[in-house]
């Protein structure tokens, strides 16, 4: 018998207030060690998709297993099974601010394993490991709101980290950083996969989706996976890209990655 | 055919003259309630980052166990309320000062800070008292007659007054001292260790960080309102129907904020029970300080009582 994926969800439905849809008969399989992107244009429900991943948000319809468990509403308020799932699964917000609440970025990345019953010593010991690790020993004293947005995000993804989680989901976790921190970020998640963790993040970026991902789903305007594959395989195939907004009309791939020219007055002239 | 042909209207492919065509100069105008009232907003944040700063000076009160802070500048507050002596007030206000600069903070503006609101206020209340129609007294200041009545400040009138000015100067000199020495998230943490309620302190804690996120908003909103407007800032009523509106939208962000908040908190296993970090230790300078402060609570009350 072939081995249970570590996440999955089948034929999951999900509408906001029950008028919009942001989810519609999305199955999708994540195994242990893999790196899937979920692409797709702005509203087309990744961000959904990961919330129900992370068991924020519940299904109206489908089911959805993590660890070989059903993962519901119902299950969630298991106090034992509650701290299972919360210390496996680790969710990097795509709007930092949201995520980093605590007083102080020290408390901010505390805040997890003390939740999760950890003694105070072993905490103090994983801060200081954590703020080391992602460079932010220097701003451990500092408040949220005196930090740039990429240092929020790094205090965001090491809040996560300290707790250990075997699955990492990322919502848009290169955008609106700078190219130097979405390079330093490309790293992180490439050495965290070796390491062994599950990685599954929401993207529209394509120039990084070869370094993110080996694996991508791709959403349709119509909240549904329409096709999944390679990055290479998938940003290859420009019909899907197109028929899925994710590119503009004027845009070309060469050689793996998509160019976009403007089509100006000019620039027909030469093309 | 170019590519902004099809969609985009012919207007926006010209240059258009922003100025009045006539090039004329135009009034000039003071700003509106609604800038003054963003800038103060600014203000605040400004304020408590500069507060910040100075609890970070390596000073006297900075040094201290913010635990061991609170509580015997509590115990100093109550002290000073016990002193019925305007003199031995004053000597506990120069303390304060003196507290100030072994603080490293700047004795000007930590007087400014002081005296420029609260003691005005409370000299105003007080005021009338000093008069010989509020208070029965010696008028030592005559201010001419009233109905056939002499009216004049009275000496009794004015020493009940010096004493409520220069005690309400002095309680407040030691609340500025703690707030300005110590830093929020440490302030916040001490009181967790102390009595208050940890539910509270989490409450207060965040509502503080998220007062300075609503605040940038506002001010963002206001700043790409201003950037378009381009003609006359417009009436009250205009800037009236601004806050409104931004108001709502502000109540709107607020909502999905601390939905998203929420979210984050039980994504990292938040259940209703928030720990911390207590990482507080009480040193050979705290223990020094209570006793010093300790004994001079005695010595002022003491001496104000003629023991």
């Amino acid at each position: 018998m072939a081995s249970e994926a570590l996440l999955e969800v089948t034929g999951l439905a999900y509408a906001y207030l029950g008028r919009f849809p942001a989810l519609d008969d999305v199955t999708l399989a994540v195994d242990r060690g893999e790196r899937v992107a979920l692409l797709g244009a702005n509203g087309c429900g990744k961000s959904t998709l990961l919330k129900i991943l992370d068991g924020l948000l519940f299904p109206d319809k489908g089911s959805y297993r993590a660890f070989a468990a059903d993962v519901t509403e119902d299950s969630l308020e298991d106090e034992q099974f509650n701290r299972g799932f919360r210390s496996r699964i680790g969710f990097v917000f795509q709007n930092s601010d949201a995520q980093v609440f605590s007083p102080t970025v020290r408390e901010e990345i505390a805040f997890g394993p003390l939740t999760q019953g950890m003694e105070q010593t072993a905490v103090a010991a994983r801060v200081a490991d954590t703020l080391g690790m992602l460079d932010i020993a220097e701003l451990a004293d500092r408040a949220p709101y005196q930090l740039s947005g990429g240092e929020k995000k790094r205090v965001a993804i090491a809040s996560v980290l300290v707790m250990n989680p075997e699955v990492l989901l990322f919502d848009e976790p290169t955008a609106a950083l700078d190219p130097r921190t979405q390079q330093w970020l490309i790293e992180l998640i490439i050495e965290l996969n070796g390491a062994g963790k599950t990685i599954v993040l929401a993207t529209h970026d394509l120039d990084s989706l070869e370094l993110l991902a080996d694996r991508c789903a791709v959403f349709s305007e119509g909240h549904t996976i329409v096709a999944s594959g390679s990055p290479r395989e998938v940003l290859a195939d420009r019909d899907l890209l197109l028929a899925v907004n994710l590119i503009h009309d004027h845009s070309h791939h060469h050689g793996g990655t998509i160019h976009v020219h403007p089509h100006t007055a000019d620039h027909h002239a030469t093309d | 055919m170019t590519a902004t042909s099809s969609a985009t209207p012919g207007w926006l492919l010209d240059a258009e003259v922003g100025l009045c065509p006539c090039g004329c100069i135009g009034r000039r105008r003071k700003g509106s309630y609604v800038t003054k009232t963003l800038n103060r907003a600014a203000n605040v944040m400004h304020q408590a980052i500069f507060a910040e700063d100075t609890a970070a000076q390596p000073g006297l009160l900075q040094r201290l166990d913010p635990r061991v802070k609170v509580v015997t500048l509590f115990g100093l507050l109550v002290a000073v309320s016990l002193v019925r002596n305007v003199s031995m007030l004053l000597v506990a206000y120069f303390a304060t000062l003196l507290l100030a600069r072994a603080s490293r903070l700047s004795v000007v503006f930590f007087v400014k800070r002081v005296w420029l609101f609260v003691p005005i206020f409370t000299g105003i209340v007080v005021l009338p008292a000093t008069l010989n129609l509020i208070t029965n007294g010696d008028i030592v200041v005559p201010l001419g007659t009233w109905f056939g009545h002499e009216v004049g400040l009275t000496s009794q009138g004015l020493t009940s007054a010096a004493l409520i000015v220069t005690r309400v100067a002095t309680s407040i000199s030691l609340v500025v001292l703690l707030t300005l020495t110590t830093s929020w998230t440490r302030l916040l943490a001490a009181l967790r260790s102390l009595f208050v309620p940890r539910m509270f302190i989490l409450v207060l804690g965040m509502a503080y960080r998220y007062l300075f996120h609503l605040l940038s908003s506002v001010v963002d909103m206001y700043t790409a309102r201003r950037a378009r407007t381009v003609s006359d800032e417009g009436s009250v009523g205009s800037g009236r129907r601004f806050v409104a509106a931004s108001a709502g939208a502000l109540f709107g962000r607020t909502h999905a904020l601390a939905e998203e908040v929420h979210m984050a908190m039980v994504s990292r296993g938040y259940t209703g029970d928030a720990r911390a970090l207590s990482a507080f230790r009480v040193q050979l300078l705290d223990i020094a300080w209570v006793i010093g402060v300790a004994a001079a609570a005695v010595l002022l009350i003491g001496i104000d009582r003629g023991f």
